[in-house]
């Protein structure tokens, strides 16, 4: 028996030049970053104050460095595809054979769906619904960490592919019988597979530790209708997780059982039914594009009410919509599949449902419209990004309407036409949202601001670059191209597709102005120093602490009387109805113990998914072994709470003085 | 001193503290929930393998008594009411029923239509309109 | 109906509306999030079993459940979880009214019947991999074994989870943590149980009538 299964040096691509040079360039980075930290004699710093934190704060920041990590990587596949379909034309072959190619698109989606633009709102929601609850903590904080390192093990796995083995050329949905075992032998569908259960399991605990702290959490006098509108995008969203990642779950493990143990489920003999693995899919797959846009949706809520100096306008009708897209997102997910052979009675009811989860997203727009109209708007990054949303994504909903058509949606099913279609919509919500989050949310996170005139060279790089690079693909798609073509000889297509390699050319140069950006301000960021914890005069509760925030986030609770408690304080203050700052009794505040629990639940879960890929089943049994005794230790231990004495919290408080708070 | 009326957690008894929970009322209400479902289970093996009911009938009959099953686990053993105190826990359950019911219907009803207009006919073709 | 409440203080003697309240007692806390957890694994369920509905009559010239299936084991595998469930609620009254021996007596009869059911369940499915009933077999035998050997080790998982629940009792006696950690067990068991129901009905029961 071979003591490392499937391993062998062969599954190293030493051949293919383009891989060897990533891995090789992937490597030097890793090691600088590591060298760098040693140098600086920060490990015990980083274990300590990062790696076994369970603090909400760090663990978003954490996700938001893995899902900008990711955001490079995946757009390197996606700028490597534009290439190739730039210079493919006629009988030139491009510079990507196909098997490398297959990988590519696949490896493309999954990274920007599941590790990038998740993490991105998983992110974000974990940074600041807490504050904006007013409350200290998530409900369940060592499962926060295990969530994070989790997510961080899919994201390990995938990328291990890339030096080790393959991944999968089934693209990113992996649909049998292509991803079977029959038509897929390699290894790189496993790869997928694994990496997205292991870090489906981290996110599912995330939905759960949401939901329940946003019912079940939130500060004295804040009811329900006065939380803050991210966070009813968040309780939306995270419902969402908790109603679809377990399907997700069952239909990997469906697709695990047939190529590991030969089950029929989807396979083409023996009664297997290929058509049910796309059902489970995509009732998945629909909400899974809301789990993403609906914090996104947040994000602009807060960002056009702040920035307008107004409150939202039509905060009822915003919590309906939300939780009616909620509802309604899981009833609309066969216009993914209307080509593959259901009647037209059943198509048509699909289509209607598709086309009416339009009008609450309809109704949103309208509230961030009119809550611009008539304030005094300032066009700060984030209000860039907000804008650039309104205007990008309404077409793109509209293209989106088009495709709920199921006549119309046979003629351009599988084009790019489609591809334009949801990268039209995507990268507005989810893209725009989480850059204009980024930037609104980075002063409370880090203490200063990021600088305002890269901030908007990105942007405008970006929108730009992103019309110029998805509009030639409704052209094309509408003259016959179909999706993830490595090479095509309709001449006729190319200088569309040239235009779109021009546009992603474009959304390079934005990406690089986002790290300069971040460069340029970390150098500069005394004077982009936040001093009064309120950069924005916003009107939410994160804002009244101050900036970075301590641990415990609030030396005393809140109490809340209204919308925007913090807002309505601050009129009061400055009407000299009431003192700025309350004199305080400070108390000793318990606050989660830090763990290493995730991390290491995430190091035997590398372990074992490593070991299940490559069918090394010993050392699958010791990871899974690991994992159980690391449960084990986590459920036995004895002390999970850290009391910070109320001298330390009052020298904080003394030392970090803010303007106004609760 | 302010009175907050908390939730109930669930699986809790409503209305009456945890440490006084662990009372006789508490005993009665299990055993009635067990000789109820003792009889329902019973009832539907003995739907499903005697002809008692109308064959056509006995899937729905089979499935009115599982969910007869299922709300007396929920009320009886888990101590679910619909009181103002139990508000989230219901809403949480029902949130799950919908889920459970689209996924279910919606893939049944799915995947019977699209097996019916996939299925190779070996029957020479058939020149009716089909729907 | 939102009672004004004073950004302050709290306005003495009034009732607060559990809503703002503020956040919740760490029992309401965690049985909330298990529940919601519960949800979520009744949600899996739903898929494996929408798997099995399709695939139920995809038996490939195999064997189909009404020659598989034996009434009486499965009547006798209901009996021992629905007593299981019984006897678990019975074990949830000890741990409020802190008894340690009601505890125990409750904890081990439960495992016993658990232990039985799948024992049982076991047992069917070595019988019907014996004469070549296997998953592999059919589509409709790969989506029984999953759906149903999903549910057995659900049931294993319970069973240890119990295991180490009535050490760490032994170990630290009703300490508020080992409260709400065995009360999270019951909602988990009692759960297993309510997936059971539908179990035997939908395969089972449904699988016997022509």
């Amino acid at each position: 028996m071979n003591l490392l299964g499937k391993l062998s040096w062969s599954a190293i691509p030493v051949h293919q030049p383009i891989i060897m040079g990533t891995v090789a360039c992937i490597g030097v980075i890793i090691l600088a970053a590591l060298a760098w930290v040693t140098a600086k004699g920060s490990w015990l710093y980083l274990w300590r104050e990062w790696l076994t934190s369970v603090d909400h704060k760090r663990i978003g920041v954490m996700y938001l460095v893995l899902a900008m990590l990711m955001l490079v990587r995946g757009f390197a596949d996606g700028i490597m595809m534009r290439t190739q379909q730039a210079v493919a034309a006629g009988g030139a072959q491009g510079y990507l054979p196909p098997e490398h190619f297959d990988q590519i698109f696949s490896a493309h989606g999954t990274i920007m769906i599941f590790f990038v633009a998740m993490p991105l709102v998983i992110g974000l929601m974990n940074f600041a619904v807490p504050m904006q609850l007013g409350v200290r903590d998530v409900a369940f904080p060592t499962m926060n960490s295990i969530s994070l390192w989790l997510t961080a093990s899919g994201v390990l796995l995938t990328n291990v592919s890339l030096a080790i083995g393959e991944f999968a050329k089934t693209g990113w949905v992996a649909y049998p019988p292509l991803s079977e075992l029959q038509f897929s032998p390699g290894v790189g569908v496993d790869y997928y597979l694994w990496s997205l259960q292991i870090a489906g399991v981290g996110t599912l605990l995330s939905g759960v530790n949401f939901v329940t702290t946003i019912l079940k959490l939130r500060a004295p006098g804040m009811g329900y209708m006065r939380m803050p509108v991210f966070c009813w995008t968040a309780l939306a969203t995270n419902l969402l997780i908790v109603a679809a990642f377990p399907v997700l779950t069952a239909l990997f493990a469906m697709l695990l059982l047939d190529r590991y143990l030969g089950f029929h489920f989807f396979t083409v003999n023996a009664g297997g039914n290929a058509m049910m693995y796309v059902n489970l899919f995509w009732i998945w797959g629909h909400p899974e594009v809301y789990i993403l846009a609906l914090p996104a949706f947040g994000i602009f809520s807060e960002v056009s009410a702040t920035f307008s100096g107004k409150p939202l306008f039509g905060y009822r009708s915003m919590v309906g919509a939300t939780m009616a897209i909620c509802v309604l997102s899981y009833t609309v997910w066969l216009h993914h599949f209307f080509t593959m052979g259901a009647s037209a009675s059943v198509n048509a009811f699909f289509g209607i449902t598709s086309m009416l989860i339009a009008v609450p997203t309809g109704v949103k727009i309208f509230n961030w419209l009119f809550t611009m109209y008539g304030g005094r708007v300032r066009f700060t990054v984030p209000v860039l990004w907000t804008v650039g949303f309104m205007v990008t994504f309404v077409f793109g909903g509209l293209t989106g309407v088009l495709l709920a058509l199921p006549a119309v949606d046979w003629q351009v099913h599988n084009s790019v036409f489609l591809v334009a279609h949801f990268h039209h919509v995507i990268i507005p919500s989810v893209l725009f949202g989480c850059m204009a989050g980024y930037n609104y949310w980075f002063p409370k996170a880090f203490g200063f601001k990021l600088d305002e005139r890269w901030g908007a060279a990105s942007f405008w790089c970006w929108f730009i670059g992103f019309h110029l690079a998805f509009m030639p693909l409704y052209v094309v798609g509408l003259m016959g191209m179909t999706r993830r073509l490595q090479h095509y000889d309709v001449l006729s297509w190319q200088p569309w597709l040239l235009a779109a390699e021009a546009g992603a050319v474009v959304i390079l140069a934005g990406i690089v102005c986002q790290i300069v950006q971040l460069v340029v301000s970390i150098r500069a960021r005394e004077q982009l120093r936040d001093t009064t914890g309120d950069p924005w005069n916003g009107r939410t509760l994160e804002w009244s602490t101050s900036s970075p925030p301590p641990a415990w986030n609030f030396a005393m609770l809140p109490h809340v009387g209204e919308i925007d408690a913090f807002w309505a304080k601050k009129q009061r203050v400055h009407a000299r109805q009431e003192r700025s700052v309350q004199r305080r009794e400070y108390e000793p505040i318990e606050v989660p113990k830090n763990s290493p629990t995730g991390f290491v639940t995430a190091f035997f879960a590398v372990l074992t998914g490593f070991a299940l890929i490559w069918h090394i089943w010993w050392m699958a049994g010791v990871g899974l072994l690991g994992a159980a005794v690391t449960l084990l230790c986590f459920m036995f231990r004895v002390e999970d709470e850290v009391e910070i004495p109320a001298e330390q919290v009052a020298l904080f408080d003394q030392s970090h003085p803010v303007e106004i708070s609760l | 001193m302010t009175e907050t009326r908390w939730d109930v957690a669930p699986g809790d008894r409503p209305g009456i503290s945890v440490s006084e929970q662990g009372t006789f009322s508490g005993f009665f209400v299990h055993t009635i929930g067990l000789l109820l479902a003792v009889i329902l289970t019973i009832t539907s093996f003995w739907v499903a393998n005697t002809s008692v009911l109308w064959t056509p009938g006995v899937p729905a009959g089979l499935v009115v008594l599982a969910i007869a099953q299922m709300g007396v686990h929920l009320v009886f053993f888990l101590h679910i009411t619909t009181g103002p105190d139990n508000t989230n826990n219901i809403l949480a359950l029902a949130f799950g029923v919908l889920i459970v019911l689209l996924v279910l219907g919606g893939s049944i009803v799915i995947m019977a239509n699209l097996n019916e207009n996939m299925a190779a006919h070996t029957e020479p073709m058939n020149l009716q309109m089909q729907h | 109906m939102n009672i004004a409440v004073g950004v302050d203080d709290v306005h003495e003697g009034e009732l607060v509306n559990t809503s703002e309240a503020g956040p919740a007692p760490k029992r309401i806390v965690v049985s909330y999030g298990f529940w919601i957890f519960l949800l979520s694994d009744i949600v899996m369920f739903s898929a494996l079993f929408a798997g099995y509905a399709a695939l139920a009559r995809a038996t490939a010239g195999g064997p189909t459940g009404s020659q598989l299936f034996n009434q009486q084991t499965v009547a006798m595998e209901t009996a021992f979880l629905l007593l299981s469930s019984y006897s678990c609620g019975l074990m949830s009254l000890a741990i409020n009214s802190r008894g340690y021996f009601g505890t125990f007596l409750g904890a081990g009869v439960t495992f016993l019947l658990g232990a039985a059911f799948l024992s049982l369940e076991l047992r069917e499915f070595a019988t019907m991999i014996a004469i070549g009933a296997t998953p592999q077999r059919s589509a409709f035998l790969s989506a029984f074994f999953t759906l149903v050997g999903c549910h057995g080790l659900h049931v294993a998982v319970g069973l240890s989870w119990l295991v180490l629940m009535m050490i760490q009792l032994a170990m630290r006696g009703f300490s508020p943590v080992v409260e709400r950690r065995l009360h999270c067990f019951s909602l988990f068991w009692h759960a297993l149980d309510i997936i059971w129901v539908l179990i035997f009905t939908v395969v089972y029961l449904m699988g016997v009538v022509p």
